[in-house]
């Protein structure tokens, strides 16, 4: 599967960078993480918790960081194996800075899926791939916007990731939008109060 | 005699099988049993660098794991399923045949690695997961069409590429022809694979009796003779230490032909060195990838023709894709070859058939074996023709039919048995007629076509005629005798899976012997009743197995005569079978029952002539000449959704000549799930694999069969032109259904877009396929 994008991040190249490059942070992008450590200057090892559509599980694996050309552009080789299956993943990375201050990310990749993960989450993985990628770098973004505040102000400020499960609301809620366009969405749930009100006269009449 | 076969009689077996009284392999519980899970490769291709099952076998309620490693000796590739083709020149041909447990490497995934023996499935899967395995990735061979590229990994290594068989096929002088030709068609068709998706999955129960030597197995299988051979001789065991019994089974379809899968090796040696019984049952998700598929083929395919619309001759290269391994031989491109000149008088032919191996799931027939392909190609050329010519699709096939005073027809090339191809016999143009008339193409292209155009809707409507080489040798043979209460046992072989041989193979019998058919009581598949016969497979049950089984009744029917006309003090010619009696025909009081013939006929004291047998008993085989050839024509009028592309099928109608009808309720039963099948494979059902070859639909919410929604009521017409090669005068009608589907929807397709000039050169379609298909249309004009 092709992965290919663009991200804008709100701070400056060398910034973005350095939390790109910072597997702590890095751990906390990749949703599930279970733990991220540095093997070497360029290795990291750890376990993650994947859910796609029906299939879950943990998957221990690698990342390794090569190509690498600070601060302009990296290659990032995924390589995970678990009992729903494998995945393994090359993104090339660039690092544009904008005039703006900000800093606009292309990547470009392929993942290829096996086991259980192919078989039967198919349908799910190209939308909860997408949307898994968007929420991640949206928490990088939050991890820079906190790393600048602390450099600005001299003060620690406090980061908080979002949590699997805020991350599983999040990919679900990508998910229901590509089913349900936003003015279906509105009926839908015009819908749904209507049976819950519904609901509610027929159990307060009955008791 | 009275009249039987041909009767409109419901099934025998239903009773049973709708009030849960009938057994499947899976309803097989014995005490101390364990259970089996596999653990299976998530890899298309790669080494196996380690595998670590320690964990597995600490487990609580694990009895046993297994690797290749574990089996020493006892690790061996399974027995070639079909030989090699020996009688044509210059023919290439790799035997790569499936091994119990993956050794070294893995060919495809869902390949087999190692295997969990536990006290219950929950626990066996759960320690499948603790087994650890180092696979180190390969490049995959994904597609047929990259498979022989230089370069392009090597499936199996000690090959030179991943060739597995090449042949050509040449009758007349086709080169020579083409120069003398007024029309040439060339296109490119394409096939892509589809499962046979059984409602039943595959399983099995294998239970050694050590105090007896004696190895009991239960297996989904088509062939349970050769499976209880097979089984015996890699166990190193006499064929009489070993009973298969094939019981009632959910749909076969082809794959449960397949011989010696993994685990039907396996799950038996595994019995035996246990010396517990063991059960295997394959689940939903494992049949897509432990159970074999067909169809992959891409050919470059050629008709020229004179500008009247005579066929001079048809020429086709194709690519056929194996899988991993081609156990099943040339089975497939050969009925492809057979296939691709229709119904029709073809003087000059050329075929050219690679087979490539992959790193996909195994390839062996499924329902129509190649025979779909092969029609698909040619009724495609010839409705492409049709059109160049300014032709009538009806009035184009008329016009090329094999003439009925051609029969016996001879191709002049090797068929799937690598006998010379022999149409036995035929008569075409009443049963296209027939169809005409069922479908009204005439009202439906001069009136209803028109006005509903004119609505702005898109109907079309196929027509397309197909042959099925059915009933193939090499024999079946059954065992009948009369019990001493007039029932009548009869014992064949052959497995069953749904086709009403219970119903049928009764009718064969109650017609010699004059019994009820509910007297009948036939044995399918169970090695102890009947140890000699090769399968139920290329639609040869009612041919093969029913002519032995009317060879068997009618020595049985003498034997009653001459017992009969010696008690009676009545001439043989005088007597008659009725209603389980032995009776004179002018003298009905004057009678005795075939229960007391039985019993007469095997005395307890006193002297019998020399030479006599005891019991009214008889065992015979038949083995036909050559395999009879069926015909049929299939019309369907469908309607498209220009929006949704979502399909009705207003009409589907079959015209079906099989040779003898043995009874016409089962015979449209078996059309009925055939076409359902086509449907599947031409609209609805594709396996995709990407370019890892991991196979991205294994579910049945992904991979979509035809419900009863999808599928139309289907009208059947009959027409009989028996078969001399048989006594009964049958031919096969098991895959009849399937064959054409494609090809009738491909036509029905392009008519019902006839002012697009939509051309559809590729099966599956699906709706998604065919919207992109008229949108590169719009975008060439």
């Amino acid at each position: 599967m092709k992965i290919e994008g663009e991200y804008t991040f709100d701070g400056v190249r060398e910034l973005v960078w350095e939390v790109v490059r910072d597997p702590e942070v890095l751990a906390t992008a990749l949703p599930g993480t279970q733990s991220l450590e540095k093997i070497s200057e360029n290795e990291y090892e750890g376990e993650m918790h994947v859910r796609i559509g029906p299939v879950a599980g943990l998957f221990s694996g690698k990342v390794l960081i090569s190509d690498e050309v600070a601060p302009e552009s990296l290659t990032m080789t995924v390589e995970g194996k678990g009992k729903p299956g494998f995945l393994t993943g090359t993104g090339a990375i660039k690092l544009i800075p904008q005039d703006s201050g900000k800093t606009l990310m292309q990547y470009q990749g392929d993942m290829q899926v096996g086991g259980r993960l192919a078989s039967v989450g198919q349908r799910m993985m190209d939308s909860v791939s997408k949307s898994l990628l968007n929420q991640g770098l949206d928490s990088l973004n939050q991890a820079l916007l906190a790393r600048q505040a602390s450099r600005e102000s001299g003060e620690e400020v406090e980061y908080r990731p979002p949590s699997e499960s805020e991350f599983a609301a999040s990919v679900a809620r990508d998910m229901a939008g590509e089913v349900f366009s936003s003015r279906w969405t509105i009926w839908l749930a015009i819908a749904v109060v209507i049976v819950i009100i519904v609901l509610a006269i027929v159990i307060l009449n009955r008791g | 005699m009275k009249k039987s076969i041909g009767e409109r009689i419901k099934r025998n077996e239903d009773p049973r099988l709708l009030t849960g009284q009938a057994l499947f392999v899976d309803d097989v519980d014995l005490p101390n049993m364990l259970h089996a899970a596999f653990l299976r490769s998530d890899y298309a291709h790669a080494y196996i660098k380690n595998i670590d099952v320690s964990e597995a076998r600490a487990r609580a309620g694990v009895v046993a794991v297994f690797t290749a490693e574990d089996m020493g000796e006892d690790w061996q590739p399974g027995p070639p399923l079909v030989s090699p083709p020996p009688t044509v020149e210059g023919v290439t041909f790799h035997s790569r045949r499936q091994v119990p447990l993956a050794k070294g490497k893995v060919r495809h995934v869902g390949e087999p690695i190692a295997v969990v023996i536990a006290e219950n499935r929950y626990i066996a899967e759960d320690a499948v997961e603790d087994i650890l395995v180092d696979l180190e990735p390969l490049e995959v061979v994904s597609d047929i069409e990259t498979a022989l590229d230089p370069g392009a990994p090597l499936i199996h290594e000690d090959l030179e590429s991943n060739l597995a068989a090449h042949m050509i096929q040449r009758v007349g002088d086709y080169q020579a022809a083409k120069t003398k030709a007024d029309l040439v068609i060339s296109r490119r068709i394409e096939i892509d694979r589809g499962a046979a998706a059984a409602m039943e999955n595959r399983g099995i129960v294998a239970s050694w009796d050590a105090k007896s030597q004696h190895l009991t197995i239960w297996d989904t299988t088509q062939a349970p003779i050769p499976i209880r051979n097979g089984v015996a001789t890699r166990l190193g065991l006499s064929g009489n230490q070993v009973r298969v019994i094939a019981p009632f089974i959910g749909g076969g379809f082809g794959p449960k032909m397949m011989m010696h899968y993994p685990e039907e090796i396996l799950i038996p040696w595994i019995a035996v060195k246990l010396a517990r019984p063991i059960k295997w049952i394959e689940d939903r998700r494992e049949n897509f990838y432990a159970t074999t598929q067909e169809r992959r083929q891409v050919h470059e395919a050629e008709m020229i023709l004179t500008r009247e619309g005579k066929i001079l001759g048809i020429s086709h290269t194709f690519l056929h894709d194996s899988g991993a391994y081609d156990p099943y031989g040339l089975t497939i491109p050969l009925n492809t070859e057979s296939h691709a000149m229709g119904a029709y008088d073809v003087p000059n032919y050329f075929s050219e058939l690679t087979v490539v191996f992959t790193n996909k799931i195994i390839t062996t027939p499924i329902r129509g074996a190649g025979r779909p392909q092969g029609i698909f190609v040619v009724e495609r050329l010839l409705d492409m023709a049709a059109k160049e010519l300014n032709m009538d699709p009806v009035e184009i096939r008329r016009l090329n039919f094999i003439p009925p005073e051609a029969f016996p027809y001879e191709r002049v090339i090797i068929d799937q048995a690598f006998s010379p191809l022999i149409f036995d016999s035929g008569d075409y143009q009443p049963v296209m007629d027939k169809a005409v008339e069922m479908i009204g193409y005439e009202q439906f292209i001069k009136e209803e076509q028109p006005r509903l155009r004119a609505e702005g809707r898109h109907v079309g409507i196929g027509i397309v005629p197909f042959v099925e080489t059915t009933g193939v040798g090499p024999y079946e043979g059954a065992r009948i005798n009369i019990e001493t209460n007039g029932k009548v046992n009869v014992a064949t072989g052959v497995g069953t899976q749904g086709q009403g041989h219970f119903t049928v193979f009764a009718q064969i019998v109650a017609e010699q012997l004059g019994v009820d058919i509910k007297d009948v009581n036939l044995v399918t598949g169970d090695s102890a009743e009947f140890h000699w016969g090769t399968g139920t497979f290329a639609s040869r049950g009612a041919v093969v197995a029913g002519n032995a089984i009317h060879g068997s009744a009618s020595i049985v029917r003498q034997k009653v005569l001459k017992l009969a006309s010696k008690l009676l003090e009545a001439p043989e010619e005088e007597l008659e079978l009725v209603d389980g009696q032995v009776r004179v025909a002018d003298l009905p009081r004057l009678s005795i029952s075939l229960g007391e013939l039985a019993v007469e006929a095997n005395p307890l004291r006193g002297a019998v002539e020399p030479g006599t047998e005891p019991g009214l008993e008889a065992t015979s085989y038949f083995g036909p000449k050559y395999g009879a050839t069926a015909f049929g024509v299939h019309a369907m009028i469908i309607e498209v959704d220009p929006e949704t592309m979502m399909i009705e099928i207003k009409r589907y109608v079959v015209v079906e000549d099989c040779g003898t009808v043995l009874n016409p309720l089962m015979l449209e039963a078996q059309v009925h799930g055939g076409v359902a099948m086509g449907i599947g494979n031409a609209y609805y059902e594709q396996l995709v694999y990407d370019e890892n070859a991991q196979l991205l639909n294994a579910s049945l919410a992904d991979y979509l069969i035809p419900t009863a929604s999808e599928v139309p009521r289907i009208e059947v017409g009959h027409h009989e032109t028996r078969s001399p090669l048989n006594p009964l005068g049958t031919k096969g009608a098991g895959e009849a259904g399937a064959i054409p589907v494609p090809a009738v929807f491909a036509q029905a397709i392009e008519n019902a877009f006839a002012d697009q000039d939509l051309e559809i050169l590729e099966m599956p379609l699906s709706p998604n396929r065919l919207f992109e298909l008229l949108m590169e249309k719009e975008g060439e004009s």
